[in-house]
C-alpha cells in the first residue's frame, strides 16, 4: 500500500511534487514559493496551458528547476465547493500522474487536517494494484509510486485524521483482492479462510461448513451448493467495539458470496461468464467492512455474515422445479437455478435476526441484471423497510460518492411469487425483477429494520476511475462504514 | 473542395507563428541541452514514438519533443505528436535539419491523426476527449519555397483520405444518393470529369440490379463515373465503388442494434472518390476511372422482395434471397458497366461487403479476392508499403456452383450458419467481370474504428484510398512497363 506521510511545509528542494490549485486563485504559500525558486516556470506553463484550476484538471511540469523532477499542478475547482469527494479525486489524479516517480511531496498547506487526509486516502486508493499473476512483468512497467508526503500545516491532527482513513483503505484493499481473485483460486473454503484471518485485527470469526448447515437446516443455501464440488461455508464476524461484555442490538451487514456463478442447470449464455467470478461481491465488502470497523477501532458492536456457495451445473445440482425448506421453514419452489443469490440470503437473514436480535440488517448482494437496466452503474439499488435506515443510507451514499437510489416494494410485487405446490416460487415475470428479488428477501427478514442493496452494476468497473482504477470497486464498504460512523458510534 | 480539417501548410521561419503548438523532432539521445534537465526527469531519451509536453519553456508557448529515434515509424510519429497535442488549435512540426523523406511523414501522419468528422452542432463545438481541436498544422523547413514532390504528394493524401474520410461520416440524411453525386462535382476543379446517371438514364443502360436496391427508397440510385484522363496512352485503370449511403436491409431488415454504423456503407465508394482526387492532386500519368454505384436500401411496399428475379447490366438473371445481400447487387452492375464500357487494364472494387471477412480476419486487414494473383500480389505490396494491410482469401468453383439457381442464372447469395459469405459474394462478383484482371476488396471490417489509434483519429479510416493511390504509383505510372 502507498505509504503516507505529513511533513511540515518547506518548499522541496528535490523529487517529484504535486501543487494544487483552486479555481480564481494564484499560487500561493509553498507553491509560489517554488515558482520562485524556478524562475517563474510554474506560473509561465500554467498561463501556456490555459490552466485555470478546474475540477480533475492537471498539468505537469518536468524539472522546473535543478533537483525537482515531475511537478504536477492537480486542479481543485473552486474552494468553496471543495469536499472530502472532491479532495479524494484529486489525490487519485495526482497518484496518476506521479504513477512513474518512486516517492512525491504533495504541497497541501492551504489545506485544513481533514481535508488533507482524504486528498491522501484518494491517491492510496487509486494506486490498488492486483498484480499477483502478472509474471513476465518488467520492473519499469510497473507503477513506481511508493510513498507520498504532505505538506500540511497541521501535522498532528492531520496524522490522527488519516489513521481511521487508512483503516478504510486496507479493508477496501482486502474487498478488491477478494472480488478480483479468479473462482479457482478463491473457492467457498479459501474465502472463509481468509476471513480467519482478521481475527488478528480483533474480529471474532466462526465460520460453519455443511454438516453444521444441514444441521442448522440451511435448505436454501445448500440447494444452490449442492451442484458444487466446492463445500459451502457460512462466515460469521463479530466486532465488539463498544466493549459491553453483552452485546446488544448490534449493527448487522449480510452479503451474498456466490464465488461463481454459471447459473446452474438454468445456464448463463457464455459471452461475459467471466464476469461471475465477482458475483460474491456483496460478500466482499462485508469482509472489509468488518476490517475496516476492527482496523479503525469503531466503537459499536456490529455483526458481518456472509454465505460463500458455487452454484455449478452437475449431476447433483438442484434442478428447476425443485422445493427446498429454508431455515426460516418457509419452503421455496425453485423455477431458475440462475436466481440462486436471493436463497441464500434468505438463510442468511434469518438466522442473523434469530440470533443476533440486530438493530438493523443491511444485506449486500450483486442480485438481479434488471437493477442495471433500471439504474445503469450511476446507483445501486436500495430495497428497505425502514424509512429512517433508508434516510441514512442514501445521505452516507451522497458523501461517499457510493450513490444508492430507493426503488419500490409492494405488496402487488409480492403477490407474483405465489407458487401453486410451495410457500413461494424464487422468480415471477419478466419486469421488475429486482423489486421482485427484493420482495422474496424481505420474507425472510421477519419485519426487523432492513435494506437490501441490489450492486450488481456497481461492483465492477471497466474504466478508470478517479479514485478506482479499473476493476473491482468495493461498492458498499465505505457507503456503510459512513453509515456506522455517523449514526451508530458513540 | 470541402471544408477539411486540418489545413496543411508548408512554412519557412519568416511564417512562424507564435500561437502554434511547437514540434521537435529529437534522434536519440539527442535532447537539445536546454530541454536536457526536464527530459531527464521524465526519462525521455528520444525513444521512438514517444513525446513530452513542455508548458515552461522560457521562449513561451507549448514545445513538444518527438521521439524518432531507432525504429521510429514516422507516420506513427507525427501521429503521436497530434495525439498529444488534440487540444491545439494550430501546431507547427519543426522539420528544419531533417531530410523531407523523414519530415514530409511526420507531418503527414500528425495531419491524418488530428482529422476531426465534420460537425453538425448548434453554436460552438465543445471541448470531446479524443476528438481533435487542431484546424491548422504547419510543417517548418529551411527551404519552403520549394515544395517538392513528397510534399505535394502528402498534401494530395491528407486531402484525398479526409475527404472520403468526411464522406463516410456524413449522416445519411445529408449525404442522399443524389446529395453525393453532387458533392463529386466539386472534383471537376481538380480536372477529374465527373458523370451522373440517374433516373430513366440507369433503365437505358440496363443497369437493372443497381435499380432494384434503390427503388424502396424515395431517393432514387445514381451511377457516378469519374475519369481522370493521365497522360499515358493506355486504356484506364478502374476503380468501383459500393456506394450504399444507408443500408437498412431492406425487406431482410437488419437488427436495430448499431444499425447508425450503416451511414457507413458507402465507405467503398468513399474510398475510389479519395483515391481519384490523389491521383488528379499529384499529377499522375495514369488514366483513371471510378465506377460508384450510389443507392439506398430502404423498407417500403415498393422495395425489392427476396425471391425476386432481377435482370442486370450483364443479362445475367438474378435470384434475389436476401435483400441485406445488395451491395454485390450494386457491384455486380458497376463492375458490368465499368468492364464493358471502359475495357480496364484492371479493375479493382471496393465494398463494405460481409460481416463475414471481419470474421475471419479482424478489424486490422481487408480481405482481397480475384481472378488475376498478380494484381492481388501488387495491391499487397502497395497495403504494406501505406499500411493499409490486405490479405489475399480464396474464391473457387465450388462457390460458384453454390450460388446455382433452379430459376435464374446465378443466385445471389446463400443463408445460414457458418457460410463463407465474404467467398460467396466474390463468387457472385466475379461473374460479371469476363476476363478482366480483378480484384475485390471486402473492407467491410476496416472501415472505421471505435477508438482513436495511431494515424486513425475514432470514426471513419479512409481505408483504401492510399492503397489505391499506391497501387497506381508502382504499377500503372511506368510507360516502358504497359
Amino acid at each position: 500500500m502507498l505509504d503516507v506521510a505529513f511533513s511540515k511545509p518547506v518548499p522541496p528542494k528535490a523529487g517529484a511534487v504535486a501543487l494544487l490549485l483552486a479555481e480564481e486563485e494564484q499560487l500561493a504559500g509553498v507553491a509560489a514559493a517554488l515558482d520562485q525558486a524556478a524562475g517563474g516556470a510554474i506560473a509561465r506553463a500554467l498561463e501556456v496551458a490555459g490552466f485555470k484550476g478546474h475540477k480533475g484538471k492537471n498539468i505537469m511540469l518536468y524539472a522546473p528547476a535543478p533537483g525537482l523532477g515531475r511537478v504536477v499542478v492537480q486542479g481543485l475547482g473552486k474552494r468553496a465547493d471543495l469536499s472530502a469527494l472532491t479532495l479524494e479525486e484529486a489525490g487519485g489524479s495526482i497518484a496518476t500522474a506521479l504513477s512513474a516517480e518512486p516517492q512525491a511531496v504533495i504541497l497541501a498547506d492551504s489545506l485544513g487536517a481533514q481535508d488533507a487526509a482524504h486528498l491522501a486516502l484518494g491517491a492510496v486508493l487509486r494506486s490498488y494494484r492486483f498484480d499477483r499473476y502478472r509474471t513476465k512483468e518488467k520492473a519499469e512497467d510497473k507503477p513506481k509510486l511508493a510513498a507520498i508526503s504532505l505538506q500540511v500545516p497541521e501535522l498532528t491532527k492531520a496524522r490522527a485524521a488519516f489513521a481511521p482513513l487508512k483503516a478504510t483503505a486496507e479493508g477496501i484493499f482486502l474487498t478488491r483482492d477478494l472480488v478480483t481473485e479468479p473462482a479457482n483460486i478463491l473457492t467457498p473454503a479459501e474465502m472463509a479462510e481468509r476471513c480467519k484471518k482478521l481475527t488478528a485485527l480483533g474480529l471474532k470469526v466462526e465460520v460453519l461448513g455443511p454438516k453444521e448447515l444441514a444441521k442448522l437446516g440451511f435448505g436454501a443455501m445448500l440447494g444452490v451448493s449442492q451442484g458444487s464440488v466446492q463445500e459451502p461455508r457460512m462466515v460469521v464476524m463479530q466486532w465488539n467495539g463498544t466493549g459491553a461484555r453483552r452485546t446488544k442490538k448490534p449493527v448487522c451487514f449480510v452479503g451474498k458470496g456466490v464465488t461463481f456463478d454459471t447459473g446452474g442447470i438454468s445456464i448463463k449464455p457464455a459471452a461475459g461468464m467471466e464476469d461471475m467470478k465477482w458475483d460474491m461481491a456483496g460478500a466482499g465488502a462485508v469482509v472489509g467492512l468488518m476490517a475496516t470497523l476492527a482496523g479503525r477501532k469503531a466503537k459499536v458492536d456490529a455483526v458481518g455474515i456472509v454465505g460463500l456457495v458455487e452454484n455449478m451445473p452437475s449431476g447433483t445440482a438442484q434442478r428447476p422445479g425443485d422445493v427446498v425448506t429454508s431455515y426460516s421453514g418457509q419452503t421455496i419452489e425453485v423455477l431458475n437455478t440462475d436466481a440462486e443469490g436471493r436463497l441464500v440470503l434468505a438463510d442468511l437473514l434469518w438466522y442473523a435476526q434469530e440470533k443476533f436480535d440486530p438493530a438493523f440488517m443491511v444485506n449486500l448482494a450483486t442480485l438481479t441484471g434488471a437493477i442495471i437496466v433500471a439504474l445503469g452503474q450511476e446507483h445501486g439499488g436500495m430495497f428497505s423497510n425502514d424509512d429512517d435506515l433508508s434516510q441514512k443510507l442514501l445521505a452516507a451514499g451522497l458523501t461517499t460518492g457510493e450513490k444508492l437510489w430507493r426503488m419500490p416494494l409492494g405488496d402487488a410485487y409480492d403477490r407474483s411469487l405465489k407458487s401453486d405446490i410451495a410457500d413461494m416460487k424464487n422468480i415471477a415475470g419478466r419486469y421488475g425483477s429486482a423489486v421482485v428479488a427484493a420482495q422474496f428477501i424481505q420474507r425472510f427478514v421477519n419485519g426487523k429494520p432492513w435494506a437490501h442493496l441490489d450492486i450488481a452494476g456497481m461492483v465492477w468497473s471497466s474504466k478508470d476511475a478517479p479514485c478506482v482504477p479499473k476493476g473491482a470497486t468495493a461498492y458498499g464498504l465505505r457507503l456503510l462504514d459512513r453509515l456506522v460512523r455517523d449514526h451508530y458510534e458513540g | 473542395m470541402l471544408n477539411i480539417q486540418p489545413d496543411l501548410h508548408l512554412i519557412g521561419a519568416a511564417d512562424l507563428d507564435p500561437k502554434a503548438a511547437r514540434v521537435l523532432p529529437v534522434r536519440q539521445g539527442a535532447v537539445p541541452a536546454d530541454c536536457a534537465r526536464a527530459a531527464a526527469a521524465a526519462g525521455f531519451t528520444g525513444e521512438a514514438e514517444k513525446t513530452l509536453l513542455l508548458l515552461d519553456r522560457p521562449e513561451g508557448g507549448v514545445l513538444l519533443l518527438l521521439g524518432i529515434g531507432e525504429g521510429a515509424r514516422p507516420e506513427e510519429a507525427g501521429a503521436a505528436a497530434a495525439a498529444a497535442l488534440c487540444d491545439q488549435a494550430q501546431i507547427t512540426i519543426d522539420g528544419r535539419g531533417l531530410p523531407r523523406s523523414l519530415a514530409v511523414p511526420i507531418a503527414l501522419g500528425a495531419a491524418l491523426r488530428a482529422w476531426a468528422p465534420p460537425q453538425h452542432r448548434q453554436g460552438k463545438r465543445a471541448s470531446e476527449p479524443g476528438l481533435s481541436e487542431t484546424t491548422r498544422l504547419d510543417l517548418l523547413v529551411d527551404d519552403a519555397e520549394r515544395p517538392g514532390r513528397r510534399w505535394r504528394e502528402a498534401q494530395a493524401t491528407v486531402e484525398a483520405v479526409c475527404l472520403a474520410r468526411a464522406l463516410v461520416a456524413e449522416p445519411s440524411n445529408f449525404l442522399t444518393p443524389k446529395a453525393f453525386a453532387t458533392r463529386l462535382r466539386a472534383l471537376e476543379d481538380a480536372g477529374i470529369t465527373v458523370e451522373i446517371l440517374s433516373g430513366r438514364a440507369l433503365g437505358a443502360k440496363g443497369l437493372g440490379l443497381l435499380q432494384a436496391v434503390g427503388r424502396g427508397s424515395v431517393h432514387p440510385p445514381q451511377l457516378a463515373v469519374l475519369r481522370w484522363p493521365g497522360s499515358l496512352d493506355q486504356p484506364p485503370v478502374c476503380f468501383v465503388g459500393k456506394g450504399i449511403t444507408f443500408d437498412t436491409g431492406g425487406i431482410s431488415i437488419k437488427p436495430a442494434d448499431r444499425m447508425w454504423e450503416m451511414r457507413g456503407d458507402m465507405a467503398g465508394a468513399a474510398a475510389c472518390v479519395g483515391a481519384m482526387l490523389a491521383l488528379a492532386r499529384r499529377g499522375s500519368p495514369a488514366p483513371a476511372v471510378a465506377v460508384l454505384a450510389l443507392a439506398e436500401n430502404m423498407v417500403d411496399g415498393d422495395a425489392y422482395r427476396p425471391g425476386d428475379v432481377i435482370q442486370g447490366h450483364a443479362g445475367l438473371t438474378v435470384e434475389i434471397v436476401d435483400t441485406d445481400a445488395e451491395g454485390r447487387l450494386v457491384l455486380a452492375d458497376a463492375l458490368s458497366y465499368a468492364v464493358s464500357r471502359f475495357q480496364p487494364r484492371a479493375v479493382v472494387d471496393l465494398a463494405t461487403l460481409t460481416y463475414a471477412v471481419g470474421v475471419a480476419l479482424g478489424g486490422e486487414m481487408a480481405g482481397v479476392y480475384g481472378n488475376d494473383g498478380l494484381l492481388a500480389a501488387h495491391l499487397a505490396a502497395a497495403g504494406v508499403v501505406v499500411g493499409e494491410r490486405v490479405w489475399p482469401l480464396p474464391v473457387t468453383e465450388r462457390q460458384r456452383e453454390a450460388l446455382a439457381s433452379d430459376i435464374a442464372d446465378i443466385k445471389q447469395c446463400i443463408t445460414g450458419r457458418l457460410v463463407p459469405d465474404a467467398a460467396l459474394a466474390a463468387a457472385f462478383l466475379r461473374a460479371f467481370v469476363g476476363d478482366t484482371p480483378w480484384a475485390h476488396l471486402d473492407i467491410g471490417a476496416v472501415e472505421a474504428r471505435e477508438e482513436a489509434e495511431g494515424r486513425y483519429a475514432a470514426g471513419p479510416t479512409g481505408f483504401g484510398v492510399r492503397l489505391l493511390d499506391q497501387l497506381v504509383a508502382t504499377r500503372y505510372e511506368d510507360p516502358d512497363h504497359p
